[in-house]
């Protein structure tokens, strides 16, 4: 599995956390009906279950991921805030 | 029209611009359709003074980001095919790269004439083509200003960026600026107590407020604080926005000593912003790559003194020392001098208001917008 992101400025390089946060975003999971379990990030991104595990507590203390408990399992879902900060990197 | 970004999926201008655009469209009398994706809380369709808008659910995602452009690319234009079951659009209007694909197979398919808005360069923005991704969008650009029977730019630097980078004939683009809806700033606020909100009664707010990525030059206007305070320690440094950037200009902050005097609000909701603008007293906009910055305006309209960097696009709205001050690009030393400039003589700033607000009412209003973007409409229908 792969765990290196690309880079895509010379002087500042985007970090590990933001790198997933866009990958859900383009995945789709943007709100609750189409949060995803850790182990379907995994399967999706191709990116290791702990580094997974690691990056999104970070994004969910920041406020970008939100966490949403169905049927006692835990799964995970961008906010507005978590989105609006993908978009800037394109925009 | 087909963008990417269209309220409530407000990032950059583009969203305020297509926004603005279509609505002053729709109220010369034409039938203005946006399709652009979807947003958590928004509905799917929805008529907004006069405009209808097709917000387009994604079903297939892909973690890697061009994939996903080209896939919702095709559910743009499955949207857009079934719309014109009843009836063909006469022109299709496409604002930037990430709509481009679906804008080319729409013009070729439906044979109707394509407008494309560039409203930046991912050379610019990105300053240089540096990776894979970054040059697949730049192709995405040429290929659109190709396709394209009308390209329009905002401002003439625009203009001869664009002109040079794709080799494109100045004949066919056609330079018409952004605009503000500048009634929005007409707005009772009490100043005081928005002041509270981010800093102490005495303070005098410095604000920046944009995307937090490099291409807006944060961290010049960070490296500048010392320098402001040592003249002007009732500065309160108040940065609006999010982006990528955020977690970085954070620790520069830190290390700069002087974090309890730079605040990070985050992404604002439109009151709070035109609240907050309303309520600073100098904007700061130290970007080093800005091909119209529609923030300007947005400082113009709610009276506040404006100090930016002299680069291309934002030289083109601010004349220095006449309707604000322009500084050197990536130069911590001349916006300290800039912003001390303003904190020093509340008579000058007021002048340079006011000076702002009349060059605003005669240029930049979404109804000029509209006329000069149908005079195009007009020239690409009859290519």
């Amino acid at each position: 599995m792969n765990t290196d992101f690309p880079k895509r400025y010379s002087s500042f390089s985007l970090s590990d956390d933001f790198q997933l946060l866009c990958m859900l975003s383009n995945i789709g999971v943007i709100t609750p009906a189409k949060s995803l379990t850790i182990e379907e990030l995994s399967e999706r991104t191709r990116l290791e279950i702990s580094v997974i595990q690691k990056l999104l507590s970070k994004l969910v203390q920041e406020g970008y991921v939100e966490v949403s408990t169905i049927e006692f399992t835990e799964k995970y879902y961008l906010t507005l805030n978590g989105i609006r900060k993908v978009l800037s990197t394109y925009s | 029209m087909l963008t990417w970004e269209f309220p409530p999926r407000i990032v950059g201008g583009i969203a305020r611009h297509c926004f603005g655009l279509t609505r002053a469209l729709a109220k010369a009398g034409h039938e203005v359709s946006v399709v652009t994706l979807e947003f958590p809380g928004a509905l799917e369709y929805e008529e907004m003074d006069g405009v209808k808008l097709f917000r387009v659910p994604i079903a297939l995602g892909h973690p890697n980001f061009l994939t996903w452009v080209l896939l919702f690319n095709h559910f743009i234009e499955k949207q857009v095919a079934e719309l014109c079951r009843e009836e063909k659009p006469d022109i299709i209007h496409a604002h930037d790269w990430v709509v481009s694909p679906s804008a080319i197979s729409l013009k070729l398919s439906l044979n109707v004439p394509l407008v494309f808005t560039i409203h930046s360069t991912e050379m610019g923005r990105a300053q240089g083509l540096r990776n894979p991704d970054s040059f697949t969008i730049n192709g995405f650009e040429w290929w659109a200003t190709y396709e394209a029977c009308k390209v329009i730019v905002t401002t003439e630097a625009m203009k001869r960026e664009v002109g040079g980078h794709f080799e494109l004939s100045t004949k066919k683009m056609a330079t018409i600026p952004n605009a503000i809806d500048q009634k929005k700033f007409d707005i009772v606020i009490d100043r005081k107590s928005i002041k509270q909100r981010y800093a102490t009664p005495h303070e005098k707010i410095v604000l920046f407020v944009g995307r937090l990525t490099p291409q807006k030059g944060v961290e010049y206007l960070i490296h500048a604080v010392p320098q402001i305070l040592r003249h002007h320690p009732e500065a309160k440094f108040v940065i609006v926005g999010e982006g990528w950037l955020r977690s970085n200009l954070e620790q520069l902050a830190r290390n700069s000593g002087h974090s309890e005097k730079i605040f990070f609000t985050g992404f604002l909701s439109e009151r709070d912003l035109l609240e907050i603008m309303s309520s600073a007293d100098v904007l700061v906009l130290p970007s080093i790559y800005e091909p119209f910055g529609i923030v300007a305006l947005e400082g113009l309209a709610a009276g506040i003194p404006v100090v930016a960097s002299r680069i291309d696009g934002l030289a083109e709205v601010i004349n220095h020392n006449k309707n604000g001050i322009l500084v050197y690009p990536r130069n911590p030393e001349s916006i300290a001098w800039g912003v001390n400039q303003i904190l020093s003589d509340s008579n000058y700033a007021r002048l340079l208001c006011t000076n702002g607000q009349k060059k605003l009412r005669k240029t930049y209003n979404w109804d000029a917008v509209a006329e000069k973007t149908e005079r195009v409409y007009e020239d690409a229908v009859k290519l």
